[in-house]
């Protein structure tokens, strides 16, 4: 029976991909990425005394812009757009730093350097005043939801059709490949925005978490999104012959976004080389849009770099996983290589 | 009237594994054309094909007047043999959507499948399964039929209720295609197809497939031990219920076989079934290799 159980392991090469590659991940990710400490926060300095607090500062901040001319608005403006995580206003009164609450780890940083400082500063903590978790946790948790949903119900959805060789008599009914795809992927985009909906909702009912942006920018973000993993559940159905498969596939590439995303460990916390993986990662940019909108009330304008890597990912994962989905419903012009059909 | 399906010299390859080789064979409407060959023999990666959902590695396809396409698959009923319906779906709701996607109005169900109307699939018999995929592929009036091994696993009356669904469509003027391993199914065709290792090995009628091929009945007490002499001297025995036959050996060779064995039993000449002459042919084309 072990023989038996050994034998039937090896041969199944998803398994021990995961047997390989999970312990991997892990051991990089909480080896590497598993850092609640942010050790350093982009900072700027504005109002008349700007250049000789920029100087005083402790290394911890990492000034990126000094502007004497720069209003306490302007400062606001800065938080908002996500330029930097605290801004110190110098003006006749003393020194007040606002804190970007959105960014938490950095913010709960941030403010512990501050209170070490004493009375020089007076501190605001802007967008998450209390720093809650939940508040920032909750725009992340939606984009998950629909990763969730695009990814693994889509992929079993579409894994099924093949599994009971529907695929096949779709193939040979009179509908166009196009519409196949599209019949098969509305009904999931239709539940992850039903899902985001209730969740957003029970999130601002239950958590208080508020939402001070424009729920169109919001809405498109996370349309852009839904695309992306919608893509991914559709690649995923086209190299699995199972939804066993399909779940074991998806669920490899869940975990990087739930663990790499920046949603539970800073993105600036991380080891540089695991930082990038998260770059690579549509939930990241989702969560940029989500915690900025809702959050931050950033306007789109300020939230471009997201919706435009947003936008590139979808196009390129939902065309590439369109593309082999329909290999599946109109037979190719050159024959395949590939193994199997042969009865 | 034009042929109803054509292949010529068609061939599919799987990297160096040929699954079908050079096969030629037609079918005229109206005629029930059965397609035979054992367990990989190359009948499903055929009809494939020719419903042009694989791609061909040479030679051409002609179904109902030109090469296999969207707008020819519309007139043509078709059954895999996973029968195509949606498990988790009732019988109603599948019908409901194969005739929407047809443009086609919902037929009435059979006397036989009426009580399966709002019965999930997956709930259903095996035999009401088949029968619901043919009223479904049948729903909007083909012109063509291609069945693949449609009786597979179905009781013997069962059986022959979907025979006489095919022959009813034959009757109507639609060309048939239908492949099986069940070889008993081959008196129910016009003509046969004969697949062994992806080619085409005979075609005709059953007479005509047969011949003056003889086979060998051998009438013994013990037929356990018979056969398993038999099987072990690796003669091409077939055990029919307690009949014990062997074709493509000569009757002296069986005869020493059972001499050896300290068997006692009678060898007879006899005329083969199409089961026999089809090892028969196997056998002569794994030898030409």
């Amino acid at each position: 029976m072990i023989v038996k159980e050994f034998r039937e392991l090896v041969r199944d090469r998803r398994t021990v991909g995961l047997l390989v590659a999970l312990p991997l991940i892990l051991l990089v990710v909480f080896g590497y990425a598993a850092n609640f400490y942010v050790d350093h926060a982009e900072a700027a300095v504005v109002g008349p005394d700007a250049a000789k607090v920029a100087g005083q500062l402790p290394d911890f901040f990492d000034v990126t812009t000094t502007d004497a001319s720069a209003t306490e608005q302007d400062a606001r403006d800065m938080l908002r757009d996500d330029e930097v995580d605290v801004v110190f206003v110098t003006s006749e009164a003393g020194v007040k730093a606002l804190v970007d609450g959105s960014n938490l780890f950095a913010a709960q940083s941030i403010v512990a350097g501050l209170n070490s400082m004493g009375d020089k500063v007076t501190t605001e903590v802007l967008y998450n005043p209390d720093l809650t978790t939940s508040w920032v946790m909750i725009p992340a948790i939606i984009g998950l939801i629909l990763t969730f949903i695009g990814t693994i119900v889509t992929s079993i959805g579409l894994v099924r059709e093949r599994e009971s060789g529907t695929i096949e008599q779709l193939a040979v009914m009179p509908i166009k490949p196009s519409t196949v795809i599209l019949g098969k992927i509305t009904p999931y985009f239709i539940l992850a925005a039903i899902d985001m909906v209730i969740v957003t909702v029970l999130g601002m009912l239950l958590f208080d978490v508020p939402f001070n942006g424009n729920v169109l920018t919001f809405a498109l973000g996370a349309a852009i999104f839904l695309f992306v993993v919608l893509g991914i559940g559709v690649f995923i159905s086209t190299i699995s012959q199972t939804a066993g498969q399909a779940i074991q596939t998806a669920f490899f590439i869940l975990m990087p976004q739930i663990l790499l995303s920046g949603m539970i460990f800073p993105l600036e916390a991380m080891a540089a080389g695991v930082r990038w993986i998260g770059y690579l990662l549509p939930l990241t940019y989702f969560t940029m849009i989500s915690q900025g909108v809702m959050l931050r009330g950033a306007p789109i304008a300020s939230l471009w770099l997201p919706f435009v890597v947003l936008t590139v990912m979808a196009v390129v994962v939902f065309t590439a996983a369109t593309l082999r989905f329909r290999r599946d419903l109109a037979p190719e012009r050159k024959p395949s290589k590939r193994a199997g059909g042969a009865a | 009237m034009s042929v109803a399906l054509r292949a010529v010299d068609v061939t599919r390859r799987f990297g160096h594994f040929t699954a079908v080789d050079s096969v030629t064979m037609e079918v005229q409407p109206g005629e029930v054309v059965g397609l035979l060959g054992a367990n990989g023999a190359g009948k499903t990666t055929l009809m494939r094909m020719l419903l042009g959902l694989l791609p061909t590695s040479a030679g051409d396809v002609e179904m109902l007047g030109g090469p296999p396409n969207r707008d020819r698959r519309r007139r043509v009923g078709y059954v895999p043999q996973n029968l195509g319906l949606y498990r988790d779906m009732t019988l109603a709701e599948n019908l409901a959507f194969v005739c929407d996607t047809y443009g086609t109005p919902v037929p009435a169900l059979p006397d036989g499948l009426e009580p399966y109307a709002r019965t999930l699939v997956a709930e259903m018999p095996l035999g009401a399964q088949r029968q619901a995929a043919f009223v479904a592929a049948l729903s909007h009036g083909p012109e063509l039929v291609l069945l693949d091994e449609p009786t597979s696993g179905v009781d013997a009356l069962a059986r022959a209720a979907l025979w006489d669904t095919i022959r009813g469509q034959s009757d109507e003027g639609v060309g048939v295609l239908v492949t099986t391993h069940y070889m008993q199914e081959a008196q129910q065709c016009d003509r046969l197809l004969l697949m062994s290792r992806g080619r085409l090995v005979a075609q005709g009628s059953e007479a005509d497939i047969i011949g003056d091929t003889r086979a060998l009945a051998v009438r013994t007490d013990d037929w356990a031990a018979t056969f398993a002499a038999l099987n072990a001297a690796d003669a091409p025995v077939i055990l029919d219920g307690r009949s014990v036959r062997v074709a493509d050996l000569a009757q002296s060779d069986v005869e020493g076989i059972l001499r050896g064995a300290g068997l006692h039993a009678t060898v007879e000449a006899v005329p083969a079934t199409i089961e026999e002459r089809m090892l028969v042919l196997a056998r002569a084309d794994a030898r030409a290799d």
